[in-house]
Formats: structure tokens, sequence, C-alpha cells
């Protein structure tokens, strides 16, 4: 029992931080005397928080999806050269290949950034904090906030 | 500054090596003891937002302690003056914390969220009159206004199928839970519910679930998360200081 995520099963869409969200704001204990600090920004949050956090559980959904996917052995994924032949076909191809499964990895270790103890997303919540545009907003930023050195 | 509270365990519960708290870089988790009852907390980040890694932090504590023996998970967010003031709060409220806590021993929260399937569009269209008739009109005379009046009708029978897949579901789950609490809202679910489930009847709630997520799939899509630490049923035990 670390990760919500790891714990869910029923078909066909996996719990996420995102679907806990309306538990972890919402529900447990409040007590007056302790003071919830940013009471008001955090009601005001909430709104953004599921926006930011939807966008990067979709963005893990995706990058899950991709890493599973067999790049090695998909007939699909050949190159325009190597369907138009010519002496530099192979070459081609395997820098098609190498690309995207960089690709795919760098995808991956962000996706652990995010969900690590570690994780380096406090821009998300700065972002957030002058949000208030909906969700494609929220994603295109999301997005291009995120960290992009690679390996 | 101030201290943070993730939530109130009981006696002398192990903070688990590695485990952090919320803010950046995270925070080292101590324990304020007060007679039978423990807070888990922290030093409480000076700009404490709704971030997705201190979400996650929260969460993931929780979860920790949960593994060890009962929790009382605190809402996110909230921070107390000082040691002393959290110290203060557990004595006063030590017997109802103990209560809360003995509630939800052994046993743990499964969130269920019920939301439409759109489903076959052929089957609506047969079985709802009103969908059938728009249909028929907007086929004779096609146009912006009709259009809208049948998707708007599709749409109806599609929230309605789902609310009453959503109804045989709270129907059947409910039995296997020791108390039920409805979630906050959520935009686009028709049912948003937590069971408080005895720790080895997981397993067995899981099933039925799933079960219930076929039998439903043409109407309905079902979401289960858990085991999560008890936030719904962590009720706010102390009464307020006159």
């Amino acid at each position: 029992m670390t990760v919500i995520t790891d714990e869910v099963v029923c078909a066909p869409r996996a719990g996420t931080l995102y679907d806990v969200l309306d538990l972890i704001l919402d529900r447990g204990i409040v007590i007056d005397a302790f003071v919830r600090v940013s009471l008001v920004g955090i009601e005001i949050l909430k709104i953004d928080a599921r926006i930011v956090v939807a966008s990067v559980d979709t963005y893990l959904r995706f990058a899950e999806a991709c890493n599973r996917l067999d790049l090695e052995h998909d007939a699909s994924s050949r190159t325009v050269p190597e369907l138009f032949g010519g002496a530099s076909s192979g070459a081609a191809k395997s820098a098609g290949k190498a690309g995207a499964k960089k690709a795919a990895r760098s995808v991956g270790k962000k996706a652990k950034e995010v969900l690590g103890v570690d994780g380096d997303d406090e821009d998300d919540g700065k972002r957030s904090s002058h949000r208030r545009s909906g969700s494609r907003a929220g994603s295109s930023r999301a997005r291009s906030g995120r960290r992009t050195e690679e390996d | 500054m101030g201290v943070y509270i993730y939530g109130v365990a009981g006696a002398s519960p192990r903070i688990p090596a590695g485990l952090r708290g919320v803010g950046k870089p995270p925070a080292a988790l101590r324990r304020v003891v007060a007679n039978r009852v423990t807070a888990v907390v922290s030093a409480a980040p000076d700009h404490l937002r709704a971030y997705r890694r201190d979400l996650q932090a929260h969460q993931n504590v929780l979860m920790a302690f949960a593994d060890q023996g009962p929790v009382l998970p605190m809402r996110f967010g909230v921070v107390v003056a000082d040691e002393d003031a959290v110290r203060a709060r557990l004595e006063e409220g030590g017997k109802e914390y103990e209560a809360a806590l003995d509630r939800v021993a052994d046993r743990v929260e499964m969130n269920v969220k019920v939301s439409a399937a759109e489903g076959d569009l052929a089957e609506i269209v047969q079985q709802d009159p009103r969908v059938q008739q728009l249909r028929h009109q907007a086929r004779r005379r096609p146009g912006y206004e009709i259009n809208l009046r049948l998707g708007e009708a599709i749409a109806t029978a599609i929230g309605r199928r789902a609310a009453q897949a959503a109804a045989q579901v709270s129907a059947v789950l409910t039995p296997l839970a020791d108390d039920v609490r409805k979630g906050p809202e959520v935009t686009g679910c028709v049912l948003n519910m937590s069971f408080l489930i005895r720790a080895d009847a997981v397993e067995q709630f899981r099933a039925e679930t799933g079960r219930l997520a076929n039998r439903h799939m043409a109407h309905a899509v079902l979401q289960l998360t858990g085991p999560l630490p008890c936030y719904s049923f962590a009720v706010a035990v102390v009464p307020e200081p006159v």
C-alpha cells in the first residue's frame, strides 16, 4: 500500500491522485481550533488543483501507455525512407526508433519525478494560483512548464 | 511556519524510514504524543498550497501510518501554531479520538465513483420514446434547434440510465460496508460514495464492484479507489471549547 494508483483494479479506469482529490480536500478532520492555513486560498485552489492534477494524471496515463508500446516489433512504425526504399533506409529507420525510445524513456522519467518524493512540481502550484481559464489552458501550461531536460 | 498535521493515530506509531512530509524539500515527520493518541506532524511549509506534490505527500504519509494501525486523517491543509497547541488539543479530546480510532480500526475506506457511459446510442433510440420522436422530427426537418433538443434528450437518457445503475451499485455495495458516506459532489459523477470496509473484506468488495462494473458497463463507468485512509469516516470528534 504505497501509492493509490497501485491499489486499483476495477475496470475500466484506474484511480489516481485526481480521483481522491475530493476526499483529500473535502473530507478528513478539521478542527476549528486548528487554523486551517489559507483556508480561503485552498478552497479556491481546489478547482485549480483538480485541473493541474487532472492534467498530470492524464499525462501519466499517456506515458504509461506509451511505455508499454513495443516499438521494436511494431511493423507500422516504419519510417518514410524505408517505405520508399533506398540505400539510407536502414540508418533512417534505426534513428527514428532510437528517437522514439528516448522520448518514451524521458516521459517515463518525468512521470517518476512527478510522483516521486523528490517530485519537482512546485511550479504546478504556482501556475495554478493564477489560472482560471479552464482545463485546456491548464493542460497546455502544465505541459509547457514541465522540466524538459533529457537524460 | 507552524506545525502541519497529517492525522491522529493510536499510541506511538513508528515513523517509517524515508517517509517525508509536505514542503520542498519534504519535511521530516514528527510525533506529538498525548496519553494514548499521537498526532503525526511536520514543519509547515511557508506557502502551503494545494500543490500536487504536497497532496501526494499528505496521502502517502496517511497511507504509511494506516499500515500500522487506525488513523484519523486530517483534511489537507491543517496547520497549528506549535506542538504545544497540538498536544493540548489531543489531551482535551483524548477519549473522543480513541473512540473514533476504534471505529476505523482494521477498516479501510473504499471509494466508488460512478459516471455515465455513453454506451450504445441505438439502444437509447430504441428504448426512449422521446428520443425516438425527436429523431424522427430531426430527420424530417433538420435544423439547429431540433438537433439541440435531440442531443439534450439523449444526454438526459444517458444520465438517467447511469443514475439507475448507480442506485443499484449503491444498493448492492452498502450491505458489505460497516458505514457509508456520500462523497462531495464531483463534476461528471452520478455517484460518489465511500464505504467503510473491514480490511479482510476488501477483496470481496473489490470483486463485487468488478462484477457490478461489468453488469452496468453499457450504462455506467465504475471506478474503485482504495484501500484508502478513512478520510470520510474520521468525524470531527472534539467539541469546540466554549
